[in-house]
């Protein structure tokens, strides 16, 4: 092909050391553009049976079957072994098949990497909850209430909040759940769909103030919502605002008839307000009727009491345990006031009906779950004892 | 393993007129650039093709992987089975027909072109290696792409270096440097890969060729850090080491790591001879057999001992596996490795390896943790990972006996130097062990079941050097001045036993020469008992010597003069002793 002059002139050429370097580092950059095309679509493929894995690890998660939901996501990170989201949902199904040590882990080490990331901390907590570490789960939620989240994050923090709430509940922790409710709240809009489960939950948490406000805080721009109404009315029920409570809970009763516990609630109220003699807006006779009704209900509350613990009033020296003299004491007392109560003009002293109640709920409490089961009449005493003017609450 | 038949078969195939175009080459070159740094340059650019070669090798592997096995490795899936039997079937032609040097792991294949055939690797065997050992780890075979890869970067060394039309002397050195390449590539680790290229293929310490084996490992992991990231093959997790006295565990993690080592070696010697000497026929069928066993142990349960198992050494180190489950994953892999490798099987022992050590690690980790040793004051800061990671270091120092570069790999490939002295205390008890139950390394047993004698970094370790100060001996009769007169000096000499007729003399203001009595005896015969020793001592210095050179380096000197002062490094006039021919052949004959 070449004349031999030629030939040895392009060797003696080729074998110059610059000549070689020239031609090995072309061959270089050529190999180089070969393979960087070859990386570069293999990854990809990579990457897209990745996603997909992840995608059927997803399916399988949602359908709780956490178990196979592993396979799929271990699989897809040796597919891509950094993606923070596979590991996540890795860890995620770890914690729910029970795989606790591995779960936290994974966790551990998404959390060494980014330690203000929400969704890390939020299972971290979730596991430290399952696991009963309180502080732990404490220290974890409330780092994904301020932490990072990529999407959403107002919501995803306000969700993190409502969940430690719900575990400190579940942990009867509640002077804990108040002091977050109380903070949660303030930083809540207007929204009776978050103000709900906050009032829901201070009610948990035995602040029933609170929840009663939160109730009424609801009302305000929804009057017809049964629930709040209901809510409202348990509330001051509990809180012995037996008017408020009769209202609101006449209201929801309207909204909800069939709800039985809602009826037998706004009994109890209506009960203890018809028994209660102290009502603004009572004629005389209407107070002494109920006041001398009372009386004449503790009276007989008294007679069955004796008869049932064999406690005989004309004896009374003879009685040894203290249940038997405190009756033979409130029957002296009853004894002693009952003449007054033939008098109309000793009723209408309001020192006079209020010693008298002040008797009869003395007696009340006294028999209570002594002497047979109370009846309602009973049991509205007994609440109406609790607070004599919850009436006008 | 590559036999010497092998080999020399492919030997023939270097071209004849390799050396004397050497000279040629050698010519024409040295008009711009002098050889070794010819030498140096090219070291670069066989790292960046061996880098280039190990990108493509793993990517062929993942790739294999996928398409044999599928995306998932789960038990009860059938491909698990049928993959590695077919592959395997396919493999056994294909190493016995058309790649013979692909057999095996590729390490001693090196040290045999680099020792034996002159740095000779055919370029065939490069190919061969590639698609042989992408497709038996890919269907499933316990082995690891590290060996096969060294022997890649090697081949291509050994194939640019025939291009260059280099020396002989060269073409010998480019193996190593080409394995040190793949190796590093393969490993993402090249600190380690130099050392091991050190401690096994080239068997001793060699100044010469060390720029060049660091350049191209250099190189090659620059660019396979380029195409796949610069992240450890393992996601390193927190290392602590809170109390010394958990270093007992580490010990005893040594302890099991070297008996494992032994157990693993004992088994690869054993049945590789003994499958080997089985009728030719039935190595169609051996890698078949290896390969539906090791189906059958990812079918049923255990799929993570199937290919080289990186993935499932990263899920060990975090926790992923029950202590049991760890020990039993050790176990199993230990039978994998053993019968892919022994069956023939192309594909490297290193992946294997950190697997053990791994699962090892993790297990002992658990069950220590499990025994509450720390009852004895025994208290288990580490976690799983990094007993794990000292597991790997372990086993590579038991089972490869490559202590320097099992130290290294872990440092380099946790990133973490506070691990050093758990690792240095494991390492050496696991060490210490497999040497003392098995006193000859894995490499050089499996060379010499091939027949080969080459030489071992370990057994060179062993050697007792022979220094001067073995051979010398004080010297008999005065040593003489060059300042004193010739009579002066016969009157020195007097005394003297009659046998000692040769006398040395201190030069001003150095050095040393010798004279006999015959010629003081005719210097003052020809009256010249008044003039200096010095002025009638002809020739040049003698060569002086230290106590502490080799005896060899005495043996060039010793035929040149009857006598060799041996002097202080510190004081060349202070002499120490004497030494001469029969001294030194006296003690090569002790």
């Amino acid at each position: 092909m070449f004349p031999g002059t030629t030939r040895a002139r392009l060797k003696s050429f080729l074998s110059r050391a610059p000549v070689i370097f020239t031609i090995l580092f072309v061959t270089a950059v050529l190999a180089f553009l070969a393979v960087s095309h070859l990386v570069t679509r293999f990854r990809l493929q990579e990457k897209a049976l990745g996603r997909h894995l992840y995608e059927q690890g997803q399916a399988e998660y949602a359908s709780a079957e956490p178990g196979r939901a592993i396979d799929d996501f271990r699989a897809a990170l040796t597919y891509n072994r950094d993606d923070f989201q596979y590991q996540l949902s890795l860890a995620r199904a770890l914690r729910d098949s029970g795989r606790t040590p591995e779960a936290k882990t994974y966790l551990m080490n998404l959390w060494e990497r980014a330690p203000e990331d929400g969704a890390v901390n939020l299972a971290l907590g979730r596991l430290a909850a399952r696991e009963g570490a309180t502080s732990e789960a404490i220290h974890y939620y409330h780092n994904a209430t301020y932490g990072i989240w990529d999407s959403d994050a107002e919501i995803h923090r306000r969700n993190a909040e409502f969940e430690l709430i719900n575990y400190l509940l579940q942990q009867n922790a509640l002077p804990q759940a108040q002091g977050e409710l109380i903070t949660l709240s303030a930083s809540l809009p207007a929204d009776s769909e978050l103000e709900m489960p906050i009032a829901r939950m201070f009610d948990r948490a035995g602040d029933l103030e609170r929840a009663l406000s939160e109730y009424q805080s609801i009302l305000r721009h929804d009057r017809q919502n049964a629930t709040a109404l209901a809510g409202a009315g348990q509330a001051a029920l509990q809180l012995h605002r037996y008017g408020t409570a009769e209202k609101y809970l006449g209201e929801a009763a309207k909204l909800d008839p069939q709800n039985m516990p809602l009826q037998q609630s706004l009994e109890s109220a209506r009960l203890i307000l018809q028994a209660d003699p102290f009502s603004r807006g009572l004629s005389d006779a209407e107070r002494n009727s109920r006041v001398r009704d009372a009386f004449n209900r503790a009276g007989q509350l008294l007679g069955e009491c004796a008869k049932l613990h064999g406690v005989s009033f004309q004896d009374s020296d003879q009685t040894e345990d203290s249940f038997s003299a405190d009756l033979i004491s409130l029957q002296k007392s009853w004894s002693d006031l009952k003449p007054k109560l033939r008098q109309p003009s000793a009723l209408a002293e309001p020192d006079t009906a209020d010693s008298i109640m002040t008797l009869v709920f003395q007696i009340e409490e006294g028999t209570q779950n002594k002497c047979g089961p109370p009846t309602a009449r009973d049991r509205a005493l007994l609440q109406l004892a609790l607070n004599p003017q919850g009436a006008d609450q | 393993m590559e036999s010497r038949e092998d080999i020399g078969a492919e030997l023939a195939l270097l071209p004849a007129e390799a050396s004397a175009s050497s000279v040629r080459q050698r010519k024409t070159l040295g008009d711009t650039f002098r050889e070794d740094r010819f030498f140096l340059m090219l070291a670069v650019f066989i790292g960046i093709f061996s880098g280039l070669a190990v990108v493509c090798f793993r990517l062929a592997i993942d790739w294999s992987r996928i398409a044999l096995l599928g995306p998932v490795l789960q038990p009860h899936n059938l491909r698990l089975i049928i993959a590695p039997v077919l592959v395997s079937l396919l493999l056994a032609v294909l190493v016995i027909h058309v790649f013979p040097g692909a057999r095996g792991s590729g390490v001693n294949q090196t040290k045999s072109a680099l020792y034996i055939f002159n740095g000779f690797i055919p370029f065939k065997t490069a190919v061969g290696k590639f698609l042989t050992a992408a497709l038996a780890i890919g269907a499933g075979h316990s082995l690891g792409p590290e060996d096969p890869s060294l022997q890649i970067g090697a081949s291509l060394a050994s194939a640019l270096g025939r291009r260059m039309n280099l020396s002989r002397e060269r073409l010998r050195l480019l193996a190593p440097v080409g394995a040190a390449a793949g190796l590093a590539a393969a490993f993402n680790a090249p600190i380690s890969a130099v050392l091991f290229v050190i401690e096994e293929v080239i068997g001793r310490w060699s100044a010469g060729i060390l720029g060049s084996v660091v350049l191209s490992a250099i190189s090659s992991v620059v660019v396979v850090r380029w195409f796949l990231g610069s992240q450890p093959l393992f996601r390193i997790p927190p290392i602590t080491l809170a109390r010394p006295s958990e270093l007992i565990a580490y010990a005893l993690l040594g302890l099991i790591g070297g008996i494992a080592s032994v157990i693993f070696a004992k088994g690869i010697t054993y049945f590789r001879p003994r499958f080997r000497a089985m009728p030719r026929w039935s190595q169609y069928f051996q890698p078949a057999a290896a390969g539906l066993i090791i189906g059958l142990i990812g079918y049923f349960g255990a799929p993570q001992v199937m290919g080289a198992g990186y993935e499932f050494m990263d899920q060990a180190m975090h926790d992923q596996f029950t202590w049991q489950m760890l020990a039993v994953l050790a176990g199993l892999k230990i039978l994998a490795t053993t019968l892919s490798f022994t069956s023939g099987t192309p594909g490297g022992m290193f992946a294997p390896t950190l697997f053990i050590g791994a699962m090892l690690g993790g297990a002992v980790r658990g069950a220590v943790g499990a025994a509450e040793i720390h009852l004895w004051g025994v208290h288990l800061a580490g976690s799983t990972g990094t007993y794990a990671l000292v597991g790997m270091g372990v086993l590579f120092a038991g089972f490869l006996r490559a202590p320097m570069t099992s130290v290294f790999m872990v440092l380099e490939v946790s990133g973490e130097y506070s691990i050093i002295v758990p690792v240095i205390v494991a390492n050496t008890v696991a060490y210490v062990l497999s040497r003392s139950l098995q006193p000859v390394p894995i490499f050089d047993l499996l060379s010499r079941q091939d027949g080969l004698d080459l030489p071992s970094m370990e057994e060179q370790r062993e050697e007792n050097i022979l220094r001067i100060e073995d051979a010398m001996r004080p010297i008999e009769g005065p040593v003489l001045n060059s300042t004193e007169t010739v009579l002066e000096a016969n009157q020195r000499i007097q005394p003297s036993p009659p046998g000692t007729n040769t006398f040395l003399v201190r030069l001003r203001p150095g050095g040393w020469k010798s004279v006999t009595r015959e010629v003081l005896q005719q210097s003052l015969n020809e009256g010249k008992s008044e003039m200096n020793l010095g002025s009638i001592l002809s020739g040049s210095p003698l060569p002086i010597l230290h106590p502490d050179l080799p005896l060899d380096v005495a043996l060039r000197y010793v035929n040149q003069t009857e006598l060799v002062p041996v002097v202080s490094r510190a004081d060349f006039g202070k002499l120490e002793g004497v030494i001469s021919s029969d001294a030194v052949l006296s003690k090569y004959r002790q």
